[in-house]
């Protein structure tokens, strides 16, 4: 029998002492910067890939290198976000940060091929060139041509001469079997696939880009499972504060340790909340850059739903719940945060066990095995969450999941309130088995 | 006489040391008890079993009639020996959670608070947090959380240790008033003269079990030693010789001379200034520290 106004003052003081502190505030501005930092910098980073290169291309043959030229002019415009057909404008306005640049210095094989390609490597090494293409007059049969440089995972140019060389072979290959070069570009075009997603109710949202859907979910996600953590680890804190300062003795006289644990769970997961609130609102008013670039991702308005924030709360009190039951046990049945440091990194590997299994029910999120996965209930906030960011399962899933997350969360309550019950008054010793059956009896 | 809390024939190992070994206490209703006893001799653990922290391996504990559980047991204030309090909380707040959880609403939890630090001249640091005081101050604070519902039984476990003379006065005078507004009072300690001022009735624990126990004015009564204080040239050998001399120590320059059964003391005075130059003699009265020591060193010696 739980005495709720008890609990209510636990909850107060857990969550007034949190909320006026300067750490909460101070992470509470500091999470969406990092997470900001997050999602901002890889692409920065990824925009700063272009450059300028100066490429040696060996080959004797006039009408490859011209098809070459052809070719590395369309990609590298290509590449830079302009059309085709704007090449030459785009030359006119000259690269833009981010664009590849490539510069094609044409040598012809002289009759000492080895001790021209030593030269040419020299200038490679001095960088005066970022690499050397050799096309040998048989790269039309055989399709084998080199790329010598000191770089060789340089990803976008690498992909730009690839293909450059692919398109100006396959030229000559049709050319040369009597296709009018006119015709090439349009036999040669490439079929593209267009991703169309649907949801439970066959709406189709045509623009969600998987690759964007990914990060979406992925971010959400984790999200979802880092705090879920960070509260979880303040119980446990908070129970090893309360042992440790024997403040518990004086507060078990009147407060049943059921009522203090759920008052402390409570109390901390409604800091959370608040901080989630606090997120959600500054993001609507304030228009949050970071939270508007996600909203204004392509397809992930879609995905941005109010009934997924609905079910990202719902899974962050109920996985945090479990989370948080879990922690005060291991708190309340340790003295130090050093000894409890052991157990609770077991913990948490148990609970990133879900994080190992995102990738293949990301990608697979209706198949058996991910069913029963995200519906276990200690995978279930971070998996079942995952599959209705990427597809909304069907309801008597949603149902049957909720059903076995609170089951499971009752579950695992009792059995922390009962270690919490004998441990948070045990100091030094472990309790001998006749003591625990002692208290149980006597709860 | 009324009892209010009654422990009987408790038990408690640790590791198959007895720590407690079959102790019974009567408490009886409005008194001040004092649960006397050397370092380790169990007084801790017998408050622990008390306040349920621990539980007893065998033995009831009742108060009032009924045997404590987490019912009972919210009527009982309770100060532990190792001083607890949330350290980053402001004084006033915390006396008002502790009001609030001992089932006081908050107005009454904040009045209560306010005046308490008024009386234990806390007031200016009532915004301060816990941390920022000093440890008598804690005590004080701790002590005001312990009591502020007002319950019929505080158990305070070495309410004195480590407060300086102003402030253990202060404690004084609060066991006092409770003593007067009708609350018993159970506390432990080891320094005796503390307990001669304030207590009713004592208890005396040793290895786990009472060595002795009753209202302390009869208890020194009955086991002081009929004594006198002689000063005397005479060597212990003579004092012995001396009819109606049961047994004689040395005290300080003088000497302890314990008088035989049926021996009163004005007759033993008259019969050693008759035998041996006595320059001064007088009825020697054991202080509670005397006794103690000496039912003590009785207790271990029973063991040997």
């Amino acid at each position: 029998m739980l005495r709720w106004r008890k609990v209510a003052t636990i909850i107060r003081r857990e969550y007034l002492i949190r909320v006026r502190t300067k750490a909460f505030w101070i992470s509470t501005v500091l999470v969406p910067v990092m997470m900001l930092a997050f999602t901002v910098l890889p692409t920065l980073m990824m925009s700063r890939t272009g450059g300028s290169y100066t490429v040696a291309v060996v080959t004797g043959n006039d009408a490859l290198y011209a098809a070459f030229e052809r070719a590395i002019g369309e990609r590298t415009a290509v590449e830079a976000g302009r059309g085709a057909g704007d090449a030459a404008k785009g030359e006119a306005a000259g690269p833009r940060a981010g664009d590849v640049v490539v510069r094609l210095h044409r040598v012809a094989p002289a009759p000492d091929a080895a001790a021209q390609r030593l030269m040419l490597k020299r200038q490679v090494v001095a960088k005066e060139l970022a690499g050397i293409l050799v096309l040998p007059e048989t790269v039309i049969a055989d399709g084998k041509a080199d790329y010598v440089a000191t770089n060789v995972s340089a990803v976008r140019l690498m992909g730009i001469l690839e293909r450059s060389v692919d398109a100006a072979v396959v030229y000559l290959r049709l050319t040369s079997a009597g296709v009018p070069a006119e015709k090439v570009e349009a036999l040669t075009a490439r079929a593209d696939m267009r991703p169309v997603k649907i949801g439970q109710d066959l709406t189709e949202s045509k623009e969600a880009a998987f690759e964007k859907s990914f990060v979406l979910s992925y971010i959400l996600t984790l999200a979802l499972y880092m705090t879920m953590m960070f509260y979880g680890y303040y119980v446990m804190r908070g129970v090893l504060e309360e042992k440790s300062s024997r403040i518990v003795e004086v507060i078990v006289a009147n407060v049943r340790p059921m009522e203090l644990m759920l008052g402390k769970i409570f109390g901390v997961g409604a800091v959370g909340l608040t901080q989630y609130a606090i997120w959600v609102l500054a993001a609507m008013n304030l228009a949050v850059p970071g939270m508007m670039g996600l909203a204004s991702m392509e397809g992930s308005s879609a995905l941005l739903s109010p009934l997924l924030l609905v079910f990202f709360v719902v899974f962050f009190v109920l996985g945090y719940f479990q989370f948080a039951s879990f922690y005060a046990a291991i708190g309340a049945a340790f003295n130090t945060e050093e000894e409890a440091q052991q157990m609770q990194t077991v913990a948490s590997m148990v609970m990133a066990l879900p994080l190992v299994m995102m990738f293949p029910v990301m990608s697979n999120p209706d198949s058996t095995l991910s069913v029963v996965l995200s519906l276990v209930p200690l995978f279930a906030p971070v998996l079942f969450f995952m599959r209705m960011t990427v597809q909304m399962p069907p309801t008597w899933q949603i149902v049957l999941c909720l059903v076995l997350l609170v089951g499971s969360i009752f579950a695992i309550a009792r059995l922390a309130a009962a270690v919490y019950r004998v441990g948070i008054l045990m100091y030094g010793k472990r309790p001998t088995l006749r003591e625990i059956v002692g208290w149980i009896r006597s709860s | 006489m009324d009892t209010h809390l009654e422990v009987r024939d408790v038990s408690k190992s640790f590791d198959h040391v007895k720590a407690v070994d079959g102790l019974s206490l009567a408490v009886a209703r409005g008194a001040v008890f004092g649960l006397l006893g050397p370092n380790g001799a169990g007084k801790t653990t017998t408050i622990r079993m008390i306040m349920r922290i621990t539980l007893p391996d065998s033995g009831t504990i009742r108060l009032g009639g009924v045997t404590i559980d987490d019912d009972v047991r919210e009527r009982i204030g309770y100060l532990p020996e190792e001083r607890g309090l949330y350290r980053k909380m402001k004084v006033i707040d915390q006396l008002v959670f502790l009001g609030e959880v001992r089932g006081l609403p908050r107005p009454e939890a904040r009045r209560r608070s306010v005046a308490w630090l008024q009386r234990l001249d806390l007031a200016g640091k009532a915004n301060a947090k816990v941390e920022e005081l000093s440890k008598g101050m804690q005590q004080k604070v701790q002590f005001a959380g312990a009591v502020i519902h007002e319950p019929e039984l505080v158990i305070l476990d070495e309410p004195f240790a480590g407060l300086d003379p102003i402030a253990t006065r202060l404690f004084k005078d609060e066991i006092a008033a409770m003593r007067a507004r009708g609350a018993t009072v159970v506390f432990s300690t080891h320094v005796l003269p503390q307990a001669e001022e304030l207590c009713d009735d004592i208890c005396l624990i040793n290895r786990g079990h009472v060595v002795l126990q009753g209202r302390l004015d009869e208890i020194r009564v009955r086991h002081s030693r009929r004594c006198l204080r002689v000063v005397t040239r005479a060597g212990e050998a003579e004092l012995r010789g001396v009819p109606g001399v049961a047994a004689v120590r040395a005290l300080n320059g003088a000497w302890a001379v314990d008088m035989a059964d049926g021996v009163e003391g004005p007759a033993l005075i008259r019969e050693l200034a008759a035998r041996v130059p006595v320059e001064a003699a007088e009825p020697l009265v054991e202080s509670l520290e005397d006794i103690f020591l000496r039912n003590v060193e009785a207790d271990h010696a029973a063991v040997a």
